[in-house]
């Protein structure tokens, strides 16, 4: 069985080894999972296959202690235990940025979701202190046949009315 | 002619050190190469151990490539050596032997490379950005090294790792 576990706490030196010692602790496998530092939290996000017999509720039982030590916001739930969709599209990046405003991350991914077109991964960042800039970077999966122009264009539309500037490209990682 | 199966990590063979190429061998071994990069679609090189042979040999060839600017047409190199490299920048890189993942990876930006032509003769080029990178990771495969081995950063370089506090 696979659980996704997510974990939210003020950042320091530990959590992941404190979270994974648990996870091991209880003969769990970490399988794909994303941590970074968000905003001075530490977020991790993790698929866990645990083994036959192991249970969602003894997993919580078991990251109650270090949750409680490190302040961390803690999640334990089953997920299907389906495989990853395979990307059979193209792969293109979407950088975004500008002055900072509701509704950027909103009105791209309207767009792109109206375009039945993946996303596979996005960050966002302010960055700046004085004139604070907003950027947002993607990468998705345009589904096969897809008009890339028209979606190019799509975006910038909607870059030029939020007042953003808007980039889309092929994801360009050469095979060698 | 004889395309070959390119052959995936964790397959030993790639993480192992390529022997010294057999002379007797050298000829069949590059006629393999060549013919499966050409029957692999996007291929732009390929490294003996890729198809399984721990050989210090390669082929390349970035003809039409987009991205490339200097160009040698095909390149069959055995034992080949950097002798000289400048320059730096960071791309994203993929390999047919570690499908589905692709990383950032920093390389030098021109490249000069000596080595033996499948017949013996000695051959030396030099090459810039995309060239160059292929090169280099063709040449990373005799050593026993994946794109994985380098890769600089986890996404785009955009987003500084600054710690907050």
């Amino acid at each position: 069985m696979h659980v996704a576990v997510t974990a939210v706490g003020p950042d320091r030196p530990g959590i992941v080894a404190a979270v994974s010692h648990v996870l091991y602790d209880v003969g769990g496998n970490i399988e794909d999972s994303r941590m970074a530092i968000l905003g001075g939290h530490f977020a991790m996000v993790l698929i866990v296959a645990l083994p036959d017999g192991a249970d969602q509720k003894e997993l919580e039982r078991a990251l109650a202690e270090p949750a409680g030590k490190l302040e961390l916001i803690t999640t334990v739930r089953p997920v299907d235990d389906s495989p990853a969709l395979h990307a059979e599209g193209s792969p293109y990046v979407v950088s975004v940025y500008g002055a900072d405003k509701p509704g950027i991350v909103w009105q791209i991914s309207e767009a792109l979701a109206a375009a039945n077109v993946n996303i596979s991964d996005l960050a966002t960042h302010v960055v700046g202190d004085q004139e604070p800039v907003y950027v947002m970077i993607l990468e998705v999966d345009l589904p096969p046949g897809a008009d890339a122009e028209a979606i190019g264009m799509a975006l910038k539309v909607i870059g030029e009315e939020l007042g953003v500037d808007v980039a889309f490209n092929p994801m360009d990682a050469e095979t060698l | 002619m004889a395309v070959r199966p390119v052959l995936r990590y964790p397959a030993a063979v790639l993480k192992a050190v390529a022997l010294p190429i057999d002379p007797a061998d050298a000829e069949q071994l590059c006629v393999d190469l060549v013919d499966t990069m050409r029957a692999s679609p996007a291929c732009v090189g390929l490294a003996g151990p890729q198809i399984g042979v721990s050989a210090r040999a390669f082929c390349m060839d970035v003809t039409g490539h987009k991205k490339a600017n200097s160009c040698n047409g095909l390149v069959v190199l055995i034992d080949p050596v950097i002798k000289a490299r400048a320059g730096n920048d960071v791309s994203r890189e993929g390999c047919m032997s570690l499908p589905d993942i692709t990383g950032n990876v920093r390389r030098a930006t021109e490249v000069t490379v000596r080595g033996l032509t499948p017949d013996g003769s000695a051959r030396e080029i030099t090459a810039d950005a995309f060239e160059a990178r292929a090169l280099q990771h063709e040449i990373d495969h005799l050593d026993g090294l994946l794109f994985l081995d380098r890769v600089s950063s986890l996404t785009a370089d955009l987003f500084p790792r600054k710690r907050y506090r």
